[in-house]
């Protein structure tokens, strides 16, 4: 059956370690192709081996391109799309399936970032390709593309344009023009025999030069989330435009930040989230509380319709003790079996709006989570704050369309101190398979303090 | 009816002292803009509207937001229009930049802002936390309002940027003060997307913004090579805009003289 395949350009070269301050960034950034490859069950193909050993008249990045097609049959690959991907790219944990979003055409990035480089190359390769008016709105990187069988023609055509003028792309590539390797050649030849190519997709998707677009940077003034730009916003991050020999380092510092998210044992891959369960909190809304509340072990925390336990769970790790409250019988051993490995959690199986509920003594925060109607929420925003004027709150659903949540916080006047979890635009399923689409923020933090 | 290119060229009487919008010396190098889009206008059978006064008081409303009132100046002025496309005073056209009117589906028409992102999503992120209830727009759309086209579907949406102004003005010039992450460009990117305005997004070389950046803005002006409209901005050690006013002047000659 044929399946997608990431080609992973993986060469390590003894003879240029230095030059990129070793390979050991190679290593990293494949643990997240191997990683997202499993999760949407695509099959991961390093590319480590040389096809021709000369480097000086076969570089890697012309490898990869000429030899793509030929790697794959002779490895008895039956592939459906290929994703040609640069080893110096990592992709994020979540970054969705992006061959779901080809359209099954040849798919690329613009490159926008240096563009004084890219009129340089274009112009000086215009000879070689007998003065084509090449359109340059269309170039882009060759570091990320996909294509499929029906590109294997004019990769083949590609290989042997190469093979016939070795020589002549060696000296521009060396000597003469001096700006890249394959990718001018590459654009070139697409355009000139008409490939369709979707430059479509979001350049979130191929996010480089990230110092120079200033991506490594964090929201500083707000000052709530140090998680840099190129992190938060950004899918595949190549960490091209750096000097080389830094490579390592800065790799290495990137993944000690985001590792555990490719970790099968991570508590968040353990989890279930909203896209699988419309019931919980999104994989972002846990991430939010995770990163919020890291260093709270010294608070104690009280939720209030836990469901499943997935969010409780995430609680457990961040304060001293958790008070779970939830009405469903079948839930409380759901939750149960969720908490199974830590012993901060207590849990009560009740209804919170009967006379019977006492709010557990010493809560610092409350995760409200239980009743839904304006009401309901209204009511226990009151009695919180009546049982303690500066606890914090946490609330699920803000900015689901009825405004149930959130015209409760705005009828009693409760300050939101940040937004959390997933944005607008967020769709999940209903139990009963209808899709819902947010409208605003998934959850908010309120009473914590404005900034 | 013809198409209107629309400039603000509004000159504020700053004092020697002061810097940046301010700046005595900010509007010397609009002559070039101006004089360069007036004869992109006669080349394309339209017709250049500048607006020199205030419509009200900066002090009232910041000359930024003013450019949304146009709809009013064209009907003030009884000029009959069709399509308008409002360019910054500190951008040049190319002699062969195409008819954009031709090319925008009578959507409202931009170009994404390129350049920094540290700016750019600080200011999404802040005017998303404090004047629009935490919604999100996608950030690879994000505009530079320096290039906008529209047309009269779309008085009512410049109505409501007039009255979104309005209804938050103290808030707003507080933090335009505070955070220095834009004036109107902001709020309008994010009112685009709560209002549903259908849009288009034209290609960087419609607005090409932060062109040093993107190491166009050299000795060889390759810019002039890699597109049609040139906006002159974040040009670093660019004291009393005398770098403006060079590559300004020196695209004119080049093009247009």
């Amino acid at each position: 059956m044929k399946k997608n395949v990431v080609f992973w350009v993986g060469v390590k070269n003894e003879k240029y370690s230095e030059k990129y301050g070793g390979w050991e960034w190679m290593d990293i950034t494949r643990k997240s192709w191997e990683y997202w490859c499993k999760k949407h069950d695509v099959i991961f193909f390093p590319f480590e081996k040389l096809v021709e050993k000369d480097l000086t008249k076969f570089r890697i990045n012309w490898q990869k391109a000429i030899y793509s097609f030929d790697i794959l049959d002779d490895a008895g690959i039956d592939y459906d799309q290929i994703y040609l991907v640069d080893g110096m790219n990592i992709i994020k944990w979540d970054t969705p399936n992006v061959f779901e979003l080809t359209n099954h055409k040849f798919t690329a990035w613009r490159d926008t970032d240096n563009l004084g480089w890219t009129y340089k190359s274009i112009i000086g390769y215009k000879d070689f390709f007998n003065g084509y008016e090449f359109d340059k709105q269309k170039y882009f990187s060759s570091g990320l593309i996909i294509f499929n069988e029906q590109h294997k023609e004019v990769f083949k055509s590609f290989k042997k344009l190469y093979y016939d003028n070795v020589d002549k792309f060696v000296e521009l590539q060396d000597k003469t023009v001096r700006k890249g390797t394959e990718q001018t050649p590459l654009n070139y030849h697409l355009q000139m025999n008409n490939v369709d190519i979707n430059l479509d997709l979001p350049f979130s998707y191929k996010l480089c030069h990230i110092h120079r677009k200033e991506m490594f940077n964090h929201n500083w003034q707000l000052n709530e989330d140090m998680t840099p730009f190129f992190i938060k916003y950004g899918y595949v991050w190549g960490f091209s435009g750096l000097p080389k020999d830094q490579r390592t380092k800065i790799i290495s510092q990137v993944w000690e930040q985001v590792k555990d998210n490719y970790d099968d044992n991570y508590i968040l891959n353990r989890l279930v989230h909203k896209d699988e369960w419309c019931k919980t909190t999104s994989r972002k809304f846990k991430e939010d509380i995770l990163r919020i509340f890291s260093n709270k072990k010294n608070m104690n925390s009280l939720e209030i319709g836990s469901c499943r336990g997935d969010t409780t769970r995430v609680l457990s790790e961040c304060f001293n003790k958790v008070y779970s409250y939830e009405i469903s019988e079948e839930n409380i051993k759901v939750i149960r079996e969720k908490c199974v490995d830590v012993n901060n959690v207590e849990i009560h199986q009740g209804d919170v709006y009967d006379s019977s509920f006492k709010i557990p003594d010493n809560i610092d925060i409350v995760f409200i989570d239980a009743g839904h109607s304006t009401d309901l929420v209204e009511h226990d925003i009151r009695r919180f704050l009546k049982y303690n004027p500066n606890i914090i709150m946490v609330f699920d659903d803000y900015g689901q369309h009825d405004n149930s949540i959130k015209n409760a916080i705005v009828n009693t006047d409760l300050p939101i101190s940040q937004f959390i979890g997933e944005y607008n635009g967020f769709r999940f399923k209903r139990i009963n398979g209808e899709e819902v689409i947010l409208s605003g923020r998934e959850g908010v933090i309120c009473n914590m303090g404005t900034v | 009816m013809k198409n209107i290119v629309f400039i603000v060229d509004i000159k504020l009487k700053g004092t020697q002292d002061e810097v940046g919008r301010w700046a005595q010396t900010r509007s010397d190098p609009y002559v070039f803009a101006i004089k360069a889009w007036k004869k992109w206008c006669e080349k394309n059978d339209c017709e250049l509207f500048v607006l020199n006064q205030e419509v009200v008081s900066h002090e009232t409303m910041p000359v930024s937001w003013q450019r949304y009132y146009v709809f009013d100046l064209l009907e003030a002025n009884e000029i009959e229009y069709d399509q308008v496309m409002y360019v910054d005073a500190d951008t040049i056209p190319h002699p062969d930049c195409p008819n954009v009117f031709e090319m925008s589906d009578r959507k409202f028409c931009f170009v994404h802002n390129e350049g920094s992102y540290d700016w750019i999503l600080r200011s999404i992120e802040n005017y998303s936390k404090f004047f629009f209830d935490g919604y999100m727009i996608p950030w690879t759309d994000y505009f530079d309002s320096g290039m906008l086209i529209f047309n009269k579907n779309h008085k009512d949406f410049f109505q409501k940027i007039i009255n979104f102004f309005y209804d938050n003005r103290e808030r707003l010039l507080k933090v335009e003060k505070t955070w220095h992450a834009g004036t109107d460009q902001t709020p309008v990117n994010f009112l685009t997307h709560m209002l549903n305005i259908d849009y288009k997004k034209f290609p960087y070389e419609y607005n090409m913004c932060d062109m040093y950046r993107k190491e166009l803005l050299d000795n060889n002006a390759t810019f002039i090579d890699w597109g049609y409209i040139y906006q002159y901005n974040s040009i670093p050690n660019n004291k009393d805009d005398k770098l403006t006013y060079y590559w300004m002047e020196k695209t004119y000659k080049k093009l247009w003289d």
